[in-house]
């Protein structure tokens, strides 16, 4: 049971994962960033129109779906300090994938934040 | 593109995204307890458990928060990059133990603190690193 939770858990880091990535390159194919209240309003109509925000919604589901079995089950703080996980996965692919320049200080933080909530969560 | 800068406006936005997927996790593990007493590996109490959920207003509240999160997230997101939006909004691992302490007179261990301080200090570091770009553009 245990075995399984965990591996259900780390699916939804996947997921996750997944998610901020196609979310984040549909931003991107828009090229452009509101500066006001009207302007947000215009660009999340353009941005329902990018097909990558749909497969993102996909990802949330999946996500949110396998997150609601485990929390059923698992206990919140355990779920949680797993979860941390998905700060190392996400920097991993937004560094390979959308080109962001990550820094050694940017590493480090990342780090002492997986970590921090690791700590956090198990004490 | 605008400046990647992460400045104060932006942080508040992203606090309060947190804020609200806090709210979200609360309202999901609402709607979750409806029925604790299923089979994880039987597809026939999987699908019963999901159509309790569906009747639990939690459920619904949560959805409403997550389509707020929505916006604030992608419009965040025209702005910064991903590789720092991410690790800033880990504070909600602050502010809830501290919202507990002071709210819910809860103790926090000294390991909580310990902790705590590693977070804080990734999110400066993250921080910082994203100001590097703002003095020398590529």
């Amino acid at each position: 049971m245990k075995l399984l939770i965990f591996a259900l858990l780390f699916l939804t880091n996947i997921f996750d994962t997944a998610r901020e990535l196609v979310i984040k390159s549909a931003v991107n194919s828009l090229k452009t960033s509101p500066t006001n209240l009207k302007e947000v309003f215009s660009f999340i109509m353009r941005l329902m129109k990018v097909p990558q925000l749909w497969l993102g919604l996909l990802f949330s589901i999946l996500a949110l779906i396998l997150w609601l079995l485990v929390l059923t089950k698992a206990d919140l703080n355990y779920a949680f300090s797993l979860d941390s996980m998905h700060y190392i996965f996400t920097a991993i692919v937004a560094q390979k994938f959308l080109k962001e320049k990550i820094g050694w200080n940017r590493w480090c933080g990342i780090i002492l934040i997986t970590i921090g909530i690791a700590v956090v969560s198990l004490s | 593109m605008a400046t990647k800068k992460l400045t104060l406006t932006i942080l508040s936005f992203l606090i309060l995204q947190d804020l609200l997927e806090t709210f979200t996790h609360f309202c999901f593990k609402k709607s979750a307890l409806v029925d604790g007493s299923f089979s994880l590996t039987d597809p026939s109490h999987i699908a019963n458990f999901l159509k309790d959920a569906l009747f639990t207003p939690y459920l619904w509240l949560g959805f409403l928060s997550v389509a707020v999160i929505f916006v604030i997230w992608s419009t965040v997101l025209s702005k910064i990059d991903l590789s720092v939006a991410v690790p800033v909004c880990s504070f909600s691992y602050i502010t809830v133990p501290l919202i507990s302490m002071i709210y819910l007179h809860e103790k926090i261990s000294l390991v909580r603190w310990i902790g705590i301080a590693l977070i804080l200090c990734g999110i400066i570091f993250v921080s910082a690193s994203s100001e590097e770009k703002k003095e020398n553009p590529a």
